[in-house]
């Protein structure tokens, strides 16, 4: 900064005259130039001098003029982000969530068909309502964070009708890839059908459960793990497909082909940054089993009946990590030996991330946006002994 | 103190000086750009996400231009009535069908509450589901609702609900416009082919029903082009061995017949004949679903969901907070 010592010798010495050489010659140079500027024109005096001034030196007062002007602009310059940032604070203290969520109303009038007004929802409680989409499903957004669905399944009587009523509702949800894994030694022809014609963007897996953890047709164990291997083959082709290539943002849930999820849980889950965590109904023998969420806003216990001592006492459906944890820590996976009910999801979730750093959703664990159904198995009682109805019928 | 140009010179140095320090202090301040960039990212998410839905609106409204064009006349529409009552998956059993009634152009829902009001429940899902809906209710009569220990079987169930909803058919359309009615029941699974085959009804149209009768699933039995029987194995002599869910009758059939009504005092299995029988003969039947030999409908149940744990808390007094919804 050459501008400090060059202003002592200018601004001093013209009024204390101290008679430093510089000074003096200084002063001298000032005389000398409004001397000839008087006889060169017959202007005002600062004007004149002005001039002779540039004339004579013209390098050094140019250089002292511009100088700091041109650090400052280049300063400027160089960090943009300075300038973007106070904008910034501005702008993000109005919008208090940082999601902008889509508010579509559609009015109570019986007849009518739903109008599109859109409103751009505003913090606390966002509503998802959603105005028909006749493109299903919706188009691929690069941006979005992908949702990827893992979902066990075997063979029994009602699993097409199952998988069915899931695809409906996937339609719904923008980026979602759907990883169907079955217990089964082959990819059966039913799930491969219905996966083309279905329209979702998936990926079809399977894997055969030994005959000791596999589900009998006359009991229901439901102490004993069901889906552990094939939930455990999504994880590992998860890990697979990203293991070199840049791993997209996204979250992965696992989802039960007899469960019932409203759309917005999906909306709730997508920005997962680590674990996110939200209430399931008909869970432990409860109307629900959520999470206990402190005022400011962490998870701090778990409101169940059924064993509260579990690390993580939540239901399966309960809960969703983004793939980024799922990557940084490969051996995080469902444990099956020595496992009791109901420690499965802790089996997992203990080697991903602790009680802190679960994000509690569907505003702070108050809302129910999954539902534990189970589906009746279907009386076949006529079926008889060598069956009644046509085997080449899928049903 | 005069004002001399040394002076100027000496003032403009000084406040450019202390302006760029000020500058380069900015600089040096700590900042936590990673929230505010996140944030900013989190914003253009939304706005991209805003950005596909309005581009998906513009094709639909693109599309729905150009099949109007095409089509001389708009689709005939669905009309679907589903009675449902207060239990435990009510909201689920809703949240889930209404997800698959979503994808079905032209569409109209007619929900039935067996309730003296109309609950908030299904007023608030209906008016969130986007779709076009009518809300009535009408209480089952004490003495034929069933008691919590009953089978489900004992009592038929709805019949109040349906009749209500034909009810409001007459009253509210003309003979003139296209449409066909379907009795959907709130636990039961639709695919959505189902609909492309309903929609073309021109008196009643039948198809097969998935895991129903104690069968893998019931069907009319189809020659050339025609239903000559049943395939079932249960009361195989009714007139109409069918369940509620395989078939459904085209609108104007059921305003030019203002009679017809489902029977509340019909006998078990017997209640879809008893609407069916004045409105058409087994020759009039309209096969659907590929000659009647696809599944596109199945008769599914929800489990009643185990509360062993919530009735040991609300006797301690200590049971779930009532107002959140499930």
């Amino acid at each position: 900064m050459r501008s400090a010592p060059e202003k002592n010798p200018r601004g001093t010495s013209p009024r204390r005259a101290r008679g430093a050489k510089s000074g003096i010659r200084w002063s001298q140079n000032w005389s000398t130039v409004r001397h000839s500027a008087d006889s060169d024109s017959g202007r005002c005096l600062g004007v004149g001098s002005f001039c002779s001034m540039l004339r004579k030196r013209n390098l050094l007062t140019t250089l002292l003029i511009v100088l700091p002007w041109a650090l400052l602009l280049t300063v400027w310059h160089q960090y943009p982000a300075t300038r973007y940032l106070i904008l910034l604070r501005k702008e993000t203290e109005a919008n208090a969530t940082a999601k902008a969520r889509f508010n579509g109303t559609s009015p109570l009038r019986e007849e009518g068909l739903p109008s599109c007004s859109w409103q751009q929802a505003s913090g606390v409680s966002p509503k998802v309502i959603q105005n028909y989409v006749y493109s299903r499903p919706p188009p691929w957004s690069d941006t979005l964070p992908t949702i990827f669905v893992i979902t066990p399944t075997y063979t029994r009587p009602v699993q097409k009708a199952e998988l069915t009523r899931l695809a409906n509702t996937f339609l719904h949800v923008q980026n979602l890839h759907w990883v169907v894994v079955e217990d089964s030694p082959r990819r059966t022809n039913l799930v491969s059908n219905l996966l083309e014609k279905a329209g979702l963007i998936f990926t079809h897996l399977n894997v055969e459960s030994p005959q000791s953890l596999k589900m009998n047709g006359s009991r229901i164990p439901s102490h004993k793990p069901r889906g552990t291997l094939q939930r455990n083959l999504g994880l590992h082709w998860l890990r697979d497909s990203f293991n070199n290539t840049q791993p997209p943002e996204g979250v992965v849930y696992f989802a039960d082909d007899d469960n019932t999820y409203s759309l917005e849980l999906f909306e709730e889950m997508r920005y997962t940054r680590r674990v996110s965590v939200w209430p399931v109904a008909f869970a432990g023998g409860l109307r629900y089993e959520s999470p206990i969420v402190s005022p400011a806003g962490k998870v701090v216990g778990w409101k169940v009946v059924f064993d509260p001592n579990r690390p993580f006492a939540i239901d399966m459906a309960g809960f969703a990590v983004s793939i980024r944890l799922i990557l940084e820590r490969p051996q995080a996976t469902f444990k099956l030996e020595g496992i009791k009910g109901g420690y499965q999801e802790s089996s997992l979730l203990k080697d991903l991330v602790t009680m802190d750093g679960l994000e509690p959703k569907a505003a702070n664990c108050t809302k129910v946006l999954v539902w534990h159904t189970r589906t009746e198995r279907p009386m076949l009682g006529n079926e008889g002994k060598h069956g009644f109805s046509d085997l080449r019928m899928e049903v | 103190m005069k004002v001399k140009l040394k002076n100027v010179f000496v003032i403009y140095f000084l406040v450019s000086v202390i302006g760029l320090m000020y500058a380069l202090l900015q600089l040096g301040q700590p900042c936590d750009c990673s929230q505010h960039l996140r944030s900013a990212s989190d914003l253009m998410h939304g706005k991209d996400k805003k950005i596909s839905q309005l581009l998906s609106e513009v094709k639909r409204l693109q599309a729905r231009g150009k099949d109007s064009e095409l089509e001389g006349q708009a689709l005939p529409v669905i009309y679907a009535i589903t009675p449902t009552y207060a239990r435990l998956v009510q909201k689920a059993e809703l949240v889930r069908i209404s997800q698959t009634f979503l994808h079905v152009k032209n569409f109209h829902w007619i929900v039935v509450e067996d309730s003296p009001v109309k609950t908030q429940l299904v007023s608030e899902l209906l008016a969130q589901s986007g779709l076009r809906f009518t809300h009535l209710h009408t209480e089952t009569p004490k003495e034929h609702k069933l008691k919590e220990s009953d089978p489900n079987w004992l009592k038929p169930r709805g019949v109040e609900q349906r009749n209500l909803a034909l009810q409001w058919l007459r009253e509210n359309r003309e003979l003139s416009e296209e449409g066909v009615v379907y009795f959907a029941d709130d636990d039961n699974t639709y695919s959505l082919r189902l609909f492309d085959e309903i929609r073309s009804t021109k008196r009643v149209s039948v198809w097969p029903v998935g895991l129903v009768g104690g069968l893998r699933f019931e069907r009319p039995l189809v020659e050339k082009g025609r239903v000559v029987g049943f395939y079932t194995a249960w009361k195989p002599n009714r007139p109409f061995p069918m369940d509620m869910a395989g078939f459904a009758i085209a609108l104007q059939l059921l305003l030019a017949n203002r009679e017809a009504q489902f029977d509340m005092l019909a006998e078990r299995g017997y209640l879809e004949s008893s609407l069916l029988q004045s409105l058409v003969s087994i020759e009039e039947l309209e096969p659907r679903a590929d000659n009647c030999t696809k599944v596109l409908v199945w008769h599914t149940r929800s489990e009643k969901p185990k509360m062993k744990q919530e009735e040991l808390l609300q006797k301690q007094g200590l049971g779930s907070d009532p107002s959140i919804e499930v």
